[in-house]
């Protein structure tokens, strides 16, 4: 496999990337639920190698929505590393502050605090599941704030960071019965990748 | 006779790893099906009296099709094996009719004592 230096992912290291990742995000989806008290619906998770100017291709789940706001966090060990973002709806946190019996007035400051919560019970987890399946170990960095109230274009734009090409698995959260849209998008460098194929191919043995 | 034994992910690694995971010894004809639509052809062709079922798969899910199997009354024993570890979708899918849920990534022994639970393997 020569995935690297191809344009196009190849489709057995695609169909187990896809796999270990709907394996991690159950378990932050588990984590999710008990906090929130409130089903979240899996998704199938999206596996991309995509150019940093197709980035917007790997949010279509957020295509249509008006002002997100963003928090990433890089991540590295084992030879691989990448950032994690988690990127909401703004229109997510009235559901998610009523589902945490938040009362008082949702100020953008009462957002942040409830953007962080979850990001960290969301990317930690995730990464947690895949890096033990994949027998890895992450450390992670400070989350960092990307933005509030963006439209999802300038956050592509501003704040693609600093790669070509990654590989890219975005799974798209959403509460049963609750108007709240989160995204959880992982990106991996183009180096990651040769490391984590190698990993895969001894996994399949 | 051997056990007809259907096995049902979207994933190929997915439905290996269930097949690595059996007892080695299990007399058994495994199918394989990557969505439910797949499966219950399978199941009505008679080639699923036992079933592995992932839930998250595209053209047919997992609950779709236990909704299918119960409604058209099919002759087959659903194990769910899911990354949905959440309460509720356990839950949900025993009051669907599965028999049992596994937890992904699945193992021999959990695998093993399912099956031992159910009598449809003894050592």
């Amino acid at each position: 496999m020569t995935a690297a230096t191809e344009k196009h992912l190849d489709e057995e290291l695609r169909d187990v990337l896809q796999e270990l990742s709907n394996v991690a995000m159950g378990r932050a989806a588990d984590l999710l639920a008990r906090l929130l008290e409130n089903y979240v619906i899996l998704p199938i998770p999206v596996v991309n190698l995509l150019e940093r100017a197709e980035l917007n291709m790997a949010l279509s789940s957020l295509e249509e929505v008006k002002s997100v706001s963003a928090v990433c966090q890089g991540f590295v060990g084992s030879r691989i590393a990448g950032e994690a973002l988690i990127i909401f709806n703004d229109t997510s946190f009235n559901d998610i502050a009523e589902l945490t019996n938040f009362a008082g007035e949702i100020t953008p400051q009462i957002e942040l605090e409830l953007l962080m919560d979850i990001a960290n019970i969301l990317i930690g987890a995730c990464l947690k599941g895949l890096a033990e399946q994949l027998d890895v170990s992450f450390s992670q960095g400070q989350p960092v704030l990307l933005g509030q109230h963006l439209s999802l274009r300038d956050l592509v734009t501003d704040q693609a960071g600093n790669w070509q090409r990654a590989l890219t698995i975005e799974i798209p959260y959403r509460l049963e019965g609750r108007n709240v849209d989160c995204d959880l998008l992982l990106l991996f460098t183009e180096d990651s990748l040769k490391v984590l194929e190698a990993k895969i191919e001894y996994m399949m043995e | 006779m051997s056990i007809p034994v259907l096995i049902c992910d979207d994933s190929s690694f997915a439905r290996k790893q269930v097949q690595r995971a059996m007892p080695p010894d299990w007399d058994v004809e495994i199918t394989f099906a990557s969505n439910g639509e797949e499966a219950l052809a399978a199941i009505k062709a008679g080639r699923g009296e036992v079933v592995f079922l992932d839930l998250t798969m595209p053209v047919m899910d997992g609950y779709q099709t236990l909704e299918r199997i119960k409604e058209q009354d099919l002759p087959a024993m659903v194990i769910v094996i899911s990354g949905d570890i959440q309460p509720e979708a356990v839950a949900r899918v025993k009051r669907m009719g599965a028999i049992d849920f596994i937890k992904k990534p699945v193992d021999a022994t959990s695998l093993k004592n399912v099956l031992a639970a159910y009598g449809l393997y003894t050592e």
